[in-house]
């Protein structure tokens, strides 16, 4: 089996660390030949906060991978996640010295012409995603190589964020002896496998809901138009739960997990959960309609906060999604957050998981690894030998690599 | 000249008044208008300040006589004076008082920044400081007291001598500088003069005074947290941060700080006091965000407790702030308990109905809020978006009651 066509997506999660071994099969497809997880330590919010400890747990996932699928790993694709990402859209033009045919030399100028900004100086670059070409005032060409033109513009969706914590997440997994092929947006991962091309390019809001993070992309006409993180997730409603039923974190992670479900208080069919005596902890009955209002509270500020965010930096865009809100994530298994997160976007909301893959089921059944998987099939896409000129293609070329622009 | 019309003077009177402004000249060399005042040739000569008066040794009064043309000089044209030093000793307490008259003769606003002696430093020197001090709230339009007895209060038993008069001039220097930047704010948010006068008028009323600095993105936070847990503002035989702010009438609160100082972080600061002192508290906002991008910001609060007595100019015949006038009670031996009780029980009607009743009576409903609940992210960065701890349960945040458990 030739190594280059085995993909390793490594995603460390606030409350897992997933590691999914897939291989590349024709046309694009992946086949998932395995998983290996562990719960997360030392990890808050998308972010390290014990290096060692972490580093160990992304060791246990690995070998826990190694052994399922029999491959060992060598290159990682790792995902990234964090409130310090931040994201913006910038126009990029070149102007050539007199008409003649556009080459790639030229879209890579104009690429790095767009990331002529100013972000905060302890911010890198992370993504530069292209969005559309435009070729003397010709707009939205999709592939403007070998056309003749003489000014050419392009527009980016540019991710940046710290520096510094970029770089410890890569040196916790160069410190296992890990190559990393590249460093991906969790939410751009995502995408890759919970929605459709023909989904991107009618306009889709891609909300991935983690333990520790919430991160959100939506396309319209095929490319990214605006990205977020929000530093909010699963964690939020479990200590919710906890201050507010005055539970132990593990019992309110449990009555999450057992009883929890986003519906709106108001049509509660109330009741009372009982909670059963444990060695150091009393039972106590909740009234159902109390952990129904703190849930529910918690969802739709968080869907409530994404649609500020959109209807802040991208306009009304969020009325002109033609194929809805996909929502995935640990989080997407919470019963009724699609009517929440539907009743607070007034879109129509699905919750989705990992498409178009091969392999075990149960993997890709559940919205927890869509980041990992999504992963692999970035990979897929943006190494593939065969290059056919597609938009894409162009795209996946616009994904930086950080370690080139590292080195520069 | 329109530079004359702003032109602030800072004096530092006496030993403590030289360390401070050495401290205040080091830290931001580009300050103008510092003067040096004191009868130690010695100290003089190796301050870093150009501007130095030297007070012939023996009287006092003699010395006054020697400098009043000098200093007369100095003052004109200053639109305000903040004097500087720490009473108890013969110079700054005979100095101070003059010097506040002199300036204040001139038509210029006076407020004072002082430092009461340790309780070890003997009680006769008590004494002559809180005499100086009554002079001194009988002239200045404000009167910002550090009781170096309370500050010593929080460090440990074992610190050296040296570190506990460091940390009386630090503070005295951090204070000396807010109340600088308190009467330099212009613009749409700044702090009056009035408002200075209704914080810092009161004679016999503790000060409340705390600062902090940070930068980096979460640098609001940070600041107000240092801010928060400074001496004076933690109540006697608590360890809350702010908990001597709960139930204050009015908080003065001054932002220092690069240009790109946003308006959410204001809110933030703000929500940030409310919460502690309660939302019947008036919080006067000072910003003066001039300073170049990446200088850290500094949060500083000014409020005052207790109850102070509030002394009309009118009131106060010459004759009334000699000496004798002030008889310091028995209690007085612990100087930071109470500055000194207020002057006179015969104060006329007008104070009678500004005072207030007790604060620890005021507010005692809302002592809940003192219990902010960020559960286990207790300890972790904040997410905030808006100005708003979105770590903190949304239902609380929301005020939504919820009925409590039932213990089985």
């Amino acid at each position: 089996m030739s190594s280059d066509q085995i993909f390793v997506g490594l995603e460390i999660g606030t409350t897992k660390i997933c590691v999914v071994v897939a291989e590349g099969r024709s046309e694009d497809q992946i086949s998932i030949l395995g998983v290996g997880e562990t719960p997360s330590r030392g990890i808050r919010k998308g972010e390290i906060v014990d290096m060692a400890t972490a580093a160990e747990c992304v060791r246990e996932a690995i070998l826990d991978a190694e052994e399922k699928t029999n491959v060992e790993i060598g290159n990682v694709w790792v995902a990234i996640s964090g409130g310090h990402l931040r994201s913006l859209n910038n126009r990029g033009i070149h102007v050539l010295p007199h008409p003649r045919q556009i080459e790639q030399e030229d879209l890579d100028q104009v690429q790095t012409n767009a990331k002529e900004i100013a972000i905060p100086p302890q911010n890198i670059f992370l993504h530069t995603i292209l969005q559309s070409y435009h070729l003397d005032g010709n707009r939205n060409v999709i592939d403007p190589l070998e056309s003749e033109g003489m000014q050419l513009e392009a527009d980016f969706h540019i991710v940046h964020g710290m520096k510094t914590r970029i770089h410890n997440t890569l040196r916790c997994v160069e410190s296992l002896k890990l190559e990393i092929e590249d460093v991906v947006l969790g939410s751009l991962a995502s995408a890759q496998v919970v929605v459709t091309q023909h989904q991107k390019d009618l306009g889709v809001l891609v909300i991935d809901i983690g333990g520790g993070t919430t991160d959100y992309l939506i396309y319209q006409d095929g490319a990214v138009r605006h990205s977020g993180v929000l530093a909010l997730g699963g964690d939020h409603i479990t200590n919710d739960i906890s201050v507010g039923l005055k539970l132990p974190i593990a019992r309110a992670e449990a009555l999450k997990i057992q009883e929890g479900t986003s519906t709106d208080p108001t049509e509660s069919h109330g009741g009372v959960i009982t909670v059963k005596n444990d060695p150091g902890f009393l039972g106590c009955e909740i009234d159902r309609r109390s952990l129904e209002t703190i849930i529910h509270c918690r969802v739709r500020e968080i869907f409530e906060l994404i649609r500020d965010d959109i209807s802040r930096n991208a306009g009304d865009l969020l009325g002109l999604l033609g194929a809805g809100v996909v929502v995935t994530g640990g989080t997407a298994r919470l019963p009724g957050i699609a009517e929440t997160a539907s009743d607070v976007l007034d879109q129509t909301v699905q919750i989705t998981t990992a498409r178009n893959v091969g392999g075990p089921l149960q993997t890709f059944e559940n919205p927890q690894y869509s980041t990992a998987i999504g992963l692999t099939k970035y990979a897929r896409l943006v190494t593939r030998d065969l290059r056919p000129v597609s938009l894409m293609d162009r795209i996946s070329k616009g994904f930086g690599g950080l370690f080139g622009r590292r080195e520069r | 000249m329109s530079a004359d019309v702003s032109r602030r003077l800072i004096v530092g009177v006496g030993n403590a008044g030289v360390t401070v402004l050495d401290l205040l000249a080091m830290a931001d060399p580009s300050l103008k208008g510092l003067l040096v005042v004191n009868n130690d040739p010695e100290s003089l000569a190796g301050t870093v300040v150009r501007d130095r008066l030297t007070v012939p040794a023996g009287d006092p009064a003699d010395g006054f006589l020697a400098i009043d043309e000098e200093f007369g000089k100095s003052v004109a044209g200053a639109s305000f004076v903040v004097l500087c030093g720490g009473l108890g000793g013969e110079t700054a307490s005979f100095l101070l008082p003059a010097l506040a008259i002199h300036a204040k003769s001139n038509g210029v606003t006076v407020a004072a920044c002082v430092g009461m002696p340790f309780a070890f430093e003997g009680k006769n020197r008590t004494e002559l400081a809180e005499t100086a001090l009554g002079k001194l709230h009988a002239v200045c339009d404000a009167v910002a007291v550090i009781a170096n007895e309370r500050l010593s209060g929080s460090s440990p038993s074992t610190a050296a001598v040296g570190e506990a008069f460091a940390l009386a001039d630090r503070t005295l220097l951090a204070c000396s500088r807010t109340l600088h930047g308190m009467l330099s704010t212009s613009g749409p948010v700044r702090i009056t003069r009035a408002d200075l006068k209704t914080v810092l008028g009161a004679f016999g009323a503790k000060v409340l005074f705390g600062s902090g600095s940070a930068s980096g993105s979460n640098r609001l936070h940070e600041a107000l947290e240092t801010a928060l847990s400074s001496p004076l503002l933690i109540q006697q035989g608590k360890t809350t941060p702010g908990s001597a702010l709960l139930g204050v009438k009015t908080v003065l609160l001054l932002l220092q700080g690069p240009s790109d100082l946003s308006f959410a972080e204001v809110q933030t600061a703000v929500s940030g006091i409310e919460r502690i002192a309660g939302d019947r508290c008036q919080i006067k906002t000072g910003v003066l965000a001039t300073l170049s991008a990446g200088t850290p910001l500094t949060l500083s609060i000014i409020a005052s407790s207790g109850e102070g007595a509030r002394i009309s100019k009118a009131e106060i015949s010459s004759s009334e702030i000699l000496p004798e006038a002030i008889e310091p009670s028995p209690g007085t031996a612990i100087p930071g308990a109470a500055v000194a009780p207020p002057i006179r029980k015969t104060t006329k009607s007008s104070t009678g109905t500004e005072r207030q009743p007790s604060p620890s009576k005021q507010t005692q409903g809302t002592l809940d809020l003192d219990t902010y609940q960020r559960g286990r992210f207790d300890k972790s960065e904040p997410t905030i978006v808006a100005g708003e701890d979105l770590d903190v349960p949304t239902f609380l945040r929301k005020g939504i009651k919820l009925s409590p458990p039932r213990r089985s």
